[in-house]
């Protein structure tokens, strides 16, 4: 029993993030919502590895569980990444057959390809728009594909670790804020209204992460408890978010925005809250399963 | 990431299922914040010492059984799920016992762990005073040093267990002239001894958890010092550490609860209203995030990490869990919640119980405004002033 990354997945983790973070700033992120041209990160993640996270060592990847995925998609949400990589490196490239890989991310990397895409799922070109400027919705027909429960599997966790890393950020960003906006001859963060409301906030990613990265490796109920941890987690640091920047964050001007709908829209994707909470009453209060001490890691 | 039990560790969760269902007492103990019930939970920790199990992440030289922390959270999953009596020697055991062995000199470890493991010695905690609760750096008991001994004056409060107990860990003011967190120092102190007075203070259900202690030019050994002298505020925020982040309160208590949650809803859910259901399980899965989260935590002590003022994060989750999990328990009992035993009471009123102890949750062990506080300060690096 060591719930830890290793020392090498820690650093892989860590290399990620100051990648995205380092890229994906908040001013090529509004470069890109007001459609001007930006850096193609798509080569990048393909060089760094990134792209081949859970392909299999014997064909070029890292070979890495989804639970280092999750700390990466952690890492990407913070970041506010735009580019659908974690559907890519987490979710389609892990389903794809062993000779498809290539093709995948050949197809990543001249952007066409969908984030959801699965097996007999193709886009019809139509797309749709979404309150997050930067996301690129397109109407999906066809049915799933045989994986579809890994594929939902992969889909919640990651979506859950995004949700958090987003969360984190909104919590870093009001941080900064309540340290800079001056009221009452003070910084507003000295006020305990204001330190409450983010303290309350970190303790809900704090105690989100971990049943996350169990939900990555055991599955199971975990992935509904994460799943909806990481939605009220999020919705919570979306709202304080907005409270602590006051007016200013009711503005599009402000970054806090493109975070914040990012958040919104993850909070829907890869099973909505009603999705997995009904998972979890058929579980818990209607099932036969064990529960109690004991039983979290058996 | 490995998330497995070793086989010895597998082996060591049957062991202790197996002695637990012989050794637990059929019938529930009456609470120790009675006389007659804390005797029979100091008999419990005896019974426990005896075979070994009253603290199996102990050196052996002090009565444990050497094992790591992860064997002390399935110790603990296994002691709940049995059902087996609260631990009425938790302030020794989980608080001063981390210090000591962190702080204490060889003749303390010798003196003071034995006894405290066997149930003969039962600790209190005094570190509060009327003019020190939340400020607790207001401190104003003084310990005035006289030959090979400290003379203790002044008054503590909010002290769980002293009633009853044996013995209690002060932090008190040994610097004269000195303020707020320096000149301060962590003195033992027998309870029964001449010009050390209790008034027991009724808790909530009417019992005497907890006692004012007065003390009036209190003498005691100077080799009861733990720690260095006048650097008392490192050693109690050493223990406050523990408390917070990891010993107090193991997620095996509040998955048992939990449980029994589950069982009291599908008893009664013909009668409840459609939102109560949810509730539960949110109670449920607050429980399973507590226990992966110290897992993760404890993965992360035993690769030699310190707990530090994340553990106030520990400390909000836990306590406003159990308070909204016991809530969830009172709504669904209804009528039924207000009885506190007999026949119709429901569980002998144990929920009821539940649910006073975990109003109680939120402020112990340094309130959640407090704790709220050390994250925005000391994580979040929010401006004190």
């Amino acid at each position: 029993m060591d719930f830890r990354f290793t020392e090498d997945q820690q650093d892989l983790i860590d290399a990620a993030k100051a990648f995205f973070v380092g890229e994906n700033t908040v001013e090529r992120m509004r470069k890109m919502v007001a459609g001007e041209e930006v850096d193609d990160l798509w080569p990048q993640f393909a060089q760094l590895g990134l792209l081949g996270i859970m392909v299999p060592e014997n064909a070029g990847g890292l070979e890495q569980p989804l639970v280092v995925m999750a700390g990466i998609a952690e890492a990407a949400g913070y970041a506010g990444l735009s580019e659908p990589y974690v559907e890519l490196a987490g979710i389609t490239v892990p389903h794809s057959k062993e000779d498809e890989f290539k093709g995948q991310i050949r197809r990543a990397i001249h952007s066409d390809l969908r984030p959801y895409e699965d097996g007999s799922l193709t886009d019809t070109g139509e797309s749709v728009s979404s309150i997050d400027p930067l996301r690129n919705l397109v109407k999906a027909q066809g049915s799933h594909g045989e994986n579809i429960e890994s594929v939902n599997f992969h889909g919640a966790v990651l979506a859950a670790a995004q949700l958090i890393g987003l969360s984190k950020r909104m919590v870093d960003m009001s941080v900064e804020y309540a340290k800079d906006r001056h009221q009452f001859g003070k910084a507003i963060g000295s006020f305990q209204a204001v330190k409450h409301q983010l303290a309350n906030v970190y303790t809900q990613i704090e105690f989100t992460r971990p049943i996350i990265h169990l939900a990555a490796i055991k599955g199971g109920a975990a992935v509904h408890n994460a799943k909806v941890a990481a939605i009220d987690t999020a919705m919570l640091a979306a709202e304080t978010a907005i409270q602590v920047h006051g007016g200013m964050g009711y503005t599009y001007e402000v970054d806090l925005h493109l975070f914040m709908k990012r958040a919104w829209a993850l909070c829907g994707e890869w099973g909505d809250r009603n999705y997995h909470m009904t998972k979890l009453e058929d579980y818990v209060l209607n099932g036969d399963a064990k529960l109690g001490p004991g039983q979290t890691f058996e | 990431m490995d998330i497995e039990y070793t086989s010895a560790q597998k082996q060591f969760r049957e062991n202790i299922r197996e002695w637990l269902s012989m050794h637990v007492p059929k019938e529930r103990l009456p609470s120790f914040d009675t006389a007659e019930g804390f005797e029979l939970h100091r008999e419990w920790e005896r019974t426990l010492a005896k075979d070994k199990w009253g603290n199996v992440n102990w050196p052996e030289e002090y009565g444990g059984r050497g094992l790591d922390l992860v064997s002390w959270l399935m110790f603990e999953e296994e002691y709940y799920r049995a059902d087996a009596p609260l631990r009425v020697s938790q302030n020794g055991i989980f608080l001063l016992a981390p210090t000591i062995m962190e702080y204490g000199t060889d003749a303390q470890k010798a003196r003071f762990l034995p006894p405290m493991a066997s149930g003969d010695e039962i600790w209190a905690q005094a570190w509060s005073e009327p003019g020190a609760g939340s400020d607790m750096a207001a401190i104003r008991t003084k310990a005035v040093r006289d030959g090979d001994h400290y003379v203790i004056s002044g008054q503590k409060t909010w002290s769980s267990r002293a009633v009853f107990a044996d013995w209690c860990f002060a932090l008190v003011r040994t610097q004269e002239g000195s303020e707020r967190h320096k000149g301060l120092s962590k003195i033992l102190i027998p309870l029964d001894s001449p010009g050390l007075t209790r008034r027991p203070i009724a808790q909530l259900d009417g019992d005497p958890g907890f006692a004012e202690l007065f003390f009036d030019e209190v003498r005691v050994p100077v080799e009861y010092l733990l720690g260095p002298e006048h650097g008392g505020w490192g050693v109690a925020m050493a223990t406050a550490g523990f408390e917070r982040g990891l010993l107090l309160r193991s997620p095996a208590r509040f998955q048992e609860a939990a449980a029994r949650l589950v069982k009291l809803y599908k008893e009664h859910k013909d009668r409840l209203s459609s939102g109560v259901g949810e509730q539960v399980i949110q109670a449920w899965m607050n429980t399973e995030r507590f226990c992966a989260a110290t897992y993760q935590l404890v993965s992360r002590v035993q690769a030699g990490a310190s707990i530090s003022s994340e553990s106030s994060a520990n400390k909000l989750f836990w306590s406003e869990m159990d308070r909204h999990l016991h809530r969830t328990a009172m709504t669904i009992m209804g009528a039924q919640a207000e009885l506190e035993e007999g026949l119709d009471a429901i569980d002998n009123g144990r929920w009821l119980d539940g649910y006073m102890f975990s109003l109680a949750g939120p402020i112990y062990a340094g309130t959640n405004e407090i704790q709220r506080n050390i994250l925005a300060e000391r994580v979040l690096g929010l401006p004190r002033k």
